[in-house]
């Protein structure tokens, strides 16, 4: 609301500099904008006006909360037209067919010269931001500045049948508005109709068939209250927001209108513009009463934490117009009806603290009253990934929630990607269905701009239609698997790079892992270097073994999609946090280190290079051979000195008992066993 | 060199030399040939000098005598000491260069916008808040309608929401679970635009008194630039029992800004939000010129950080709370104005874009 200190200063007695009245009235909740000098004693002060103060959309409703603030006198506008409210009226009646929607409306009538505004005016209306047009919308545009009511002239000859009908829109009801746009209207639009057709959308803006123009010689001035909700639906709507809406939408001064309407007559007087007839036809068949608020003297100060003495509480709400009578426990307020915000006696306090000032307000703590709660465990959890995720050399993104629909496609169904109804853009029209887009993203960004090496992980929410929102885990790594050191060759990472950290955060939560290939892989993994990670708990086995996510190399053409060069192999996993958290174990129990030896025995055997290493692991498994503590592979060779198709492999069998040194002729019976299983299953032989 | 007749100044001059040449000598090759040109049996300059004294008469026979072995013996226990050195300063066999590169492994950093996130996360914990996460899809009911924002309530335009295409399944709430019952579980429609959505879930589910942090991503209908991004980070704090007063509010406030920033005061301005009244601007004193004025508070001494309030007890009302027994404050912060503030980023996108030379400036972990 931008405010002329000449025009506030007819209504209060501002003192000091703008910037002075300004820093005061910021701290009443009225934050400045901008001022702006006009010479040496004049200045536009753009003053913030929050939703809930309508009242204080006008030079009045700033000057009220000036005056309160520095402790000064409001005076009233200084000139009014008097007017006498008729009944009926020969030459305009009202006809409120729909009084929910507009509680009251006066129109008033005058004969009018058009013309220019006087000078004066004209300066005010463009320090406060409105073009000036002619005589007569200039005074309605005057009044709607200085007292917040907005107001509307028609040429008379215009209104068929010399009676305005307050309706709701017909069907398919036409009217081209003052912006010169056809605008359909809908039988839940409220409008100011003649006998005929609508001339007016109400609350929002003038029909151009019965603007003032001109030619005009008799004008009918509208004054009215509109329903909040109705004009702002209708405006919403219809996408038009005009200075009369925004007021009306939050509520203008139900019991302002008619005073509304003697002071544009005074300014059409004084402005040379016309003379009123003198009558006004007041339609106000739903009359809207002050209502009354006991403000509680115990509540003030259990509120606000310190207590206001009774004759500042009494001068702040008196000088801002409220009514105040003493009751047992404090005051009846009587509320003035252009504070739509005050509906509780909690807002009669906000009024009572904002002008004695926040400032004045002790610090204090709020008692501790119950033992603290343990941090939300998965927060704590999600902290302990991230130091461990880092840890390992990974550093920590964060991308937005939603994607291109282009992006996220690779890595969901499409019918299980979640649209936004109203994206902002094309970029952001999909929520992830996975943290892997956002972090390829990231990932190519860091390579296009120099970054060989790339290793970003993210924790965050992705969305689906079948899950919602589900919490997950998520690595890129792209560039060296080993960096560049004088004492050996480097490498690119490689997928087992990749398991290697799928395995570390799954065992950090006490769950081990398991991949299991997949053939025919999601469009962002490569098919032959793509894996589902399966979890079980370290103590319960295969039973409990759940699918948590998954781990490969990237697709090429999806890096390219989401801006990261192919040149140089990029491998992802992505993991759900809440099934791999479950096995977390919520007890330990320690055992001592084993007392006695273990035993290590090599074998290498041959055989079909398509045999997966774990289908061996799990033969060796299921002998089911008790004192078998480790199995692991540590070689794997093909080529020259192999059969075609075949394969050599090297296992380590690691045998310990836990409670005697285990002999040689235990050990080598179980390596026999293992001898004659791999042979049986896989036709491995023993090199 | 035969003509040389020992005097004392062709004695120092030999003296001279060879101490600077000796220090020059950084090998035991170099050491042994130096020895060699001054001491060698047949060319060594002292002891041809020595040959010489013969031809002297006795007197000075006897005093050039004695300086020249005086002067050999120097050199000999010069040169042992020069070697004893070398062998001292020369590496052991198998020796590896410890001034070569150490592998470097990389090293990964905390995302700065969840370093703060986990300090302001440590400094309620201290003050015995609880510290909860809430969903991020949310339904009209926790976002406004609970929160005094009921069906075309205006300050719903103060928030461009961002909706679903159709609804999804809401979240339980997402934490602690097990440990809460599913309050209000509804098919989300829309992304929530504040954490504040939270405090009902809560409410909800535990009655009075409580106090709650609640950190987590909200979105909004903003374009990117300096200071917006369309999704951004926020914490959501709420206090409620029997006599929570905004004297409260002031003290924990400032209680939580002179941990982040050190020493800075607070001022509330009066504002409005439709979930607190009264509600309140908050501002802290320019952490950088001390309220002084400068670049970075626009002159003001004065740095706009977070909103809050006392709860609206129509907040209290919906979701069953005695709206006359308890009192309570809440206020809402974004991570990215805090940790622009602390670490002197002017625009917000550079936290998005996770260029690993930004993140890397921050610590570790």
């Amino acid at each position: 609301m931008k405010v002329l200190l000449s025009w506030l200063r007819e209504f209060v007695d501002a003192p000091g500099r703008p910037e002075d009245i300004g820093a005061t009235m910021s701290l009443r909740g009225f934050a400045v904008e901008g001022i702006e000098r006009l010479g040496d004693d004049d200045a536009v002060i753009d003053f913030e006006v929050t939703g809930n103060r309508p009242d204080c959309m006008s030079v009045i409703g700033i000057a009220r909360e000036v005056a309160t603030a520095f402790r000064l006198p409001l005076r009233e506008p200084p000139q009014l037209f008097p007017l006498t409210t008729v009944d009926r009226s020969d030459i305009i009646d009202v006809v409120i067919e729909s009084p929910e929607l507009c509680p009251r409306y006066a129109g008033a009538v005058a004969d009018v010269t058009i013309a220019p505004s006087p000078d004066w005016m004209q300066r005010r209306l463009r320090a406060a931001g409105v073009r000036p047009t002619s005589n007569i919308v200039d005074v309605t545009n005057y009044v709607l500045l200085e007292l917040g009511q907005p107001m509307h002239a028609f040429d008379h000859t215009r209104i068929g049948g010399r009676q305005i009908r307050v309706r709701t829109a017909r069907a398919g009801e036409v009217l081209t508005t003052l912006d010169g746009k056809s605008r359909e209207l809908s039988p839940e639009m409220l409008v100011i109709a003649d006998a005929e057709r609508a001339v007016a959308i109400a609350g929002v803006m003038g029909g151009a068939d019965s603007e003032v123009a001109a030619g005009t010689s008799t004008i009918v001035l509208e004054s009215a209250y509109f329903n909040p909700l109705s004009v702002r639906r209708t405006s919403k709507a219809l996408g038009l927001k005009t200075e009369a809406s925004v007021r009306f939408e939050r509520g203008t001064d139900p019991n302002l209108p008619l005073l509304a309407m003697e002071r544009a007559c005074a300014l059409l007087q004084q402005s040379g513009g016309g003379d009123a007839r003198g009558t006004a036809v007041d339609r106000y068949p739903r009359r809207i009463e002050s209502i009354v608020l006991q403000l509680r003297r115990s509540r003030i100060a259990r509120l606000l934490g310190t207590s206001i003495p009774d004759a500042e509480v009494r001068h702040v709400l008196e000088a801002l117009g409220f009514v105040l009578r003493d009751s047992d426990e404090g005051w009846a307020v009587t509320i003035p009806t252009r504070r739509v915000d005050v509906t509780r006696e909690v807002d009669l306090i906000e009024e009572v603290a904002r002008h004695s000032g926040f400032d004045r307000i002790p610090m204090t703590f709020p008692p501790l009253t119950a033992a603290p709660p343990p941090m939300d465990p998965r927060i704590v959890l999600a902290r302990r990934l991230r130091g461990l995720v880092a840890g390992q050399g990974f550093s920590e993104a964060v991308t937005f929630g939603f994607t291109a629909a282009a992006a996220a496609e690779p890595f969901a169904d499409g019918e299980a990607i979640v649209p936004i109804k109203n994206p902002l853009s094309e970029a952001f029209a999909v929520l992830r269905p996975s943290l892997l887009p956002g972090l390829v993203e990231s990932a190519g960004r860091n390579v296009r701009r120099g970054q060989r090496d790339v290793q970003l992980f993210e924790i965050g929410n992705r969305f689906t239609q079948l899950d919602g929102e589900v919490q997950s885990i998520a690595f890129v790594w792209t560039g060296a698997g080993r960096p560049l050191h004088w004492s050996e060759r480097t490498r690119e990472v490689d997928f087992f790079d990749a398991t290697s950290l799928v395995a570390t955060v799954a065992g950090a939560l006490d769950a081990t892992t398991e991949l299991r290939p997949l053939n025919t892989p999601p469009l962002f993994l490569v098919a032959g270097q793509a894996a589902e990670v399966v979890a079980s708990g370290k103590d319960s086995g295969s039973a409990s073994a759940v699918p948590v996510g998954l781990v490969g190399r990237l697709a090429p053409e999806v890096g390219e999609v989401l801006g990261l060069p192919s040149e140089a192999p990029a491998y992802v996993a992505e993991l759900a946090i809440e099934p791999l958290a479950r096995f977390r174990r919520t007890s330990l129990k320690a055992f001592a280190p084993p007392r006695f030896p273990s035993v290590d025995r090599d074998i290498s055997i041959l055989v079909d290079d398509t045999t997966a290493a774990g289908s061996i692991r799990d033969t060796v498994r299921g002998l089911a051979i008790a004192d078998l503590a480790g199995l692991r592979e540590f070689d794997r060779y093909g080529g020259k000195g192999i059969p075609e198709g075949k394969v050599s492999l090297s296992l380590r069998l690691t045998f310990r008992s836990p409670d005697r040194t285990l002999t040689d002729a235990e050990v080598q019976n179980a390596m026999g066993d293992v001898v004659t299983a791999l042979k049986e299953k896989h036709g491995a032989v023993q090199r | 060199m035969s003509t040389l007749a020992p005097d004392r100044s062709t004695i120092d001059a030999l003296r001279a030399d060879f101490q600077v040449r000796l220090a020059a000598a950084g090998t035991d090759a170099a050491v042994k040939t130096l020895a060699d040109e001054f001491l060698s049996r047949k060319a060594g300059s002292v002891t041809l000098l020595m040959k010489t004294l013969g031809t002297l008469a006795p007197g000075a026979r006897r005093e050039f005598g004695a300086l020249l072995n005086s002067l050999k013996e120097e050199i000999e226990a010069a040169v042992e000491q020069r070697l004893q050195a070398l062998a001292a300063a020369r590496p052991p066999a198998g020796a590896v260069d410890v001034t070569l590169p150490a592998r470097e492994r990389p090293v990964g950093h905390v995302h700065p916008l969840m370093q703060v996130r986990q300090q302001v996360e440590d400094i309620f914990a201290h003050m015995g808040y609880d510290i909860l996460e809430g969903p991020e899809v949310e339904d009209d009911f926790h976002n406004f309608e609970a929160l005094n924002m009921p069906p075309d309530h205006p300050a719903r335009d103060m928030q461009d929401t961002l909706y679903l295409g159709s609804p999804i399944p809401g979240a339980t709430w997402g934490a602690r679970a097990g440990g809460v019952p599913d309050a209000q579980v509804r098919a989300a429609t829309l992304l929530r635009t504040h954490t504040s959505a939270m405090q009902i879930r809560y409410m909800k589910t535990y009655p009075p008194p409580i106090r709650i942090i609640v950190p987590g991503r909200v979105y909004r209908r903003d374009n990117l630039d300096l200071t917006h991004t369309p999704m951004f980070q926020q914490f959501e704090g709420l206090v409620v029992g029997d006599g929570v007063s905004m004297a409260d509010l002031k003290g924990t406030l400032e209680t939580m800004v002179t941990a982040l920033f050190g020493e800075v005061k607070i001022r509330l301005r009066p504002s409005f939000f439709p979930y607190t009244e009264p509600s309140a601007e908050v501002d802290i004193s320019c952490h950088k010129c001390g309220g002084a004025g400068c670049g970075i508070c626009k002159q003001t001494g004065w740095l706009e950080i977070l909103g809050s309030g006392m709860v609206h007890p129509a907040v209290f009302e919906a979701v069953g709370y005695d709206s006359d027994r308890v009192t309570g404050f809440a206020f809402g912060i974004g991570i990215e104005r805090v940790a622009m503030l602390k670490y002197g980023v002017e625009d917000i996108r550079l936290f998005y874009e996770n260029d690993v030379r930004f993140l890397q400036q921050f610590p570790s972990i």
